[in-house]
């Protein structure tokens, strides 16, 4: 029936519009997740296909992308994690604890505003290393708050956690990200050994109260 | 206000998820407090620098191109329901069993389904044929038969595994999420020499009532008669797998009867 065809043609236009400007949001989230540019686009190419068939079930009004990406994240969780026991990691509450103050305040100095473009770049590849090195859970967590910059209550309905979960997971993501970061530090370049190794081990509270005790 | 207690969420205030009052409490803090300060130029700079270096990543030229092509699949399956769904009522019932796809076999089947069911559980039951002729996407691809079992973990209050079958035609293409009638239910989806046959396995006592029993190679299998079809059902555990498919009678019969569903 030529109208029941100009429906399926009007929704079908009305998605291409909607979801196109979501389409390097979604395959750069796919590529950290999967750490593949095969497995990115498939992930991609499946969330779009399961979107568009569940279009009718979109609210109209609420947020596309943050609807895209659930999608998306469910996709990824379902079938491109291989290891149950990743799952249990990326679903519970993560293992182990990160500390307070994992940062030195020399890495930290040497982190803030580095100057000219070498050393950026230098701290872009490391940046790109510890992050390929976080636990599933982590790299989505930093993808979408730090990258994405989507807000918390957006990530609590892409990842399907409560706020507060949001906040923690978020908060161990970003430790764990510096704890690599700082253990790199010497090979950055923006601490030399003997510096790291006087001021990694420790905590910035003694070192505070060390300071305060010099005359 | 303690520099730990900044220094822990100093997170959220970059990222403006703080409440109003803490807002205001940790800005008072940070303009008196220079090692706090320090803390968060950095945690402002290195969010900087992450966003530079792991964000600004393009989609692939092809990979729109390569899914508007899956999108054009999609409209056209639904072009040829909503074609189907437009015919009159009376044509259903007289719609060419052998000419027509085996999708369109069985909505005509349902479609028979006489209204004066005295069967209480005929939604359900009805809901295992369109769950059939529906053929919705699976989760769990053919390739990854292993990945079922984790898959339906914490899905469906069972454990699922996809069912064995004696015949060495039977193929398992898929698997998938699914209810039926309120229930959640566990869809895998099967090949037999180009015939698909989908089990869906749920719990629910009442789609065993007015069931017909019958053995089958000394296997108890219950079935319903609906509309000229038959779904066979057998039960393990509490647990029950409805068969249905595009599929002769007796070898759906034998096909339920042999499977190994719960093992």
């Amino acid at each position: 029936m030529p109208s029941k065809s100009k429906q399926v043609e009007a929704q079908r236009q009305l998605f291409e519009t909607e979801a196109r400007p979501h389409l390097d949001t979604l395959y750069s989230v796919a590529l950290r997740l999967t750490r593949s540019p095969v497995d990115a686009e498939d992930l991609v190419q499946d969330t779009l296909v399961r979107a568009y068939r569940f279009y009718e079930r979109f609210e109209a009004g609420t947020n596309f992308k943050a609807w895209l990406l659930r999608i998306q994240m469910n996709s990824f969780v379902n079938r491109y994690r291989r290891k149950s026991r990743e799952r249990e990691v990326f679903e519970g509450p993560m293992a182990t604890p990160v500390g307070e103050g994992v940062m030195s305040r020399a890495t930290m100095r040497g982190l803030t505003d580095p100057v000219g473009d070498a050393e950026r770049r230098l701290i872009g590849q490391e940046i790109n290393r510890a992050f390929d090195e976080l636990s599933d859970d982590a790299r989505a967590m930093v993808m979408l708050a730090d990258v994405e910059e989507l807000s918390y209550k957006e990530i609590s309905d892409i990842v399907g956690c409560p706020i507060g979960t949001v906040m923690s997971r978020l908060h161990r993501a970003r430790k764990q990200l510096q704890g690599s970061l700082q253990k790199h530090a010497v090979q950055l370049g923006i601490i030399d050994e003997e510096d790291g190794e006087f001021e990694s081990p420790i905590p910035l509270e003694a070192f505070r109260s060390r300071k305060a005790a010099k005359p | 206000m303690s520099c730990r207690l900044v220094r822990r969420h100093l997170g959220a205030f970059v990222d403006g998820e703080l409440d109003p009052a803490s807002q205001i409490e940790f800005e008072r803090h940070l303009e008196a407090c220079p090692g706090c300060q320090e803390n968060l130029a950095f945690e402002r700079s290195l969010r900087q620098l992450t966003r530079e270096s792991i964000g600004d990543v393009h989609a692939p030229e092809h990979l729109w191109g390569r899914t508007l092509h899956r999108f054009d699949e999609i409209d056209a399956t639904r072009a040829e329901r909503n074609s189907i769904d437009a015919r009159p009522m009376h044509l259903r019932h007289t719609w060419p069993i052998a000419t027509a796809a085996a999708a369109v076999l069985i909505i005509g089947g349902v479609m028979g389904l006489p209204e004066s069911t005295p069967y209480q559980g005929a939604g359900m039951l009805q809901d295992v044929i369109n769950l059939h002729s529906q053929a919705l996407p699976s989760d769990v691809q053919a390739e990854a038969p292993q990945e079922v079992v984790r898959y339906f973990q914490g899905k469906t209050p069972f454990p699922v595994r996809p069912a064995q079958f004696e015949e060495p035609g039977m193929k398992f293409v898929g698997a998938r999420y699914i209810r039926v009638g309120t229930q959640p239910a566990a869809a895998l989806y099967y090949n037999h020499g180009g015939r698909r046959l989908t089990l869906l396995v749920f719990q629910s006592p009442e789609i065993m009532r007015n069931a017909h029993r019958t053995h089958v190679g000394g296997r108890e299998l219950y079935y319903h008669n609906v509309g000229g079809n038959v779904v066979t059902i057998r039960q393990h555990g509490g647990v029950n797998y409805a068969f249905f498919g595009d599929l002769d009678r007796p070898v759906l019969f034998q096909l339920a009867a042999n499977a190994r569903v719960a093992y």
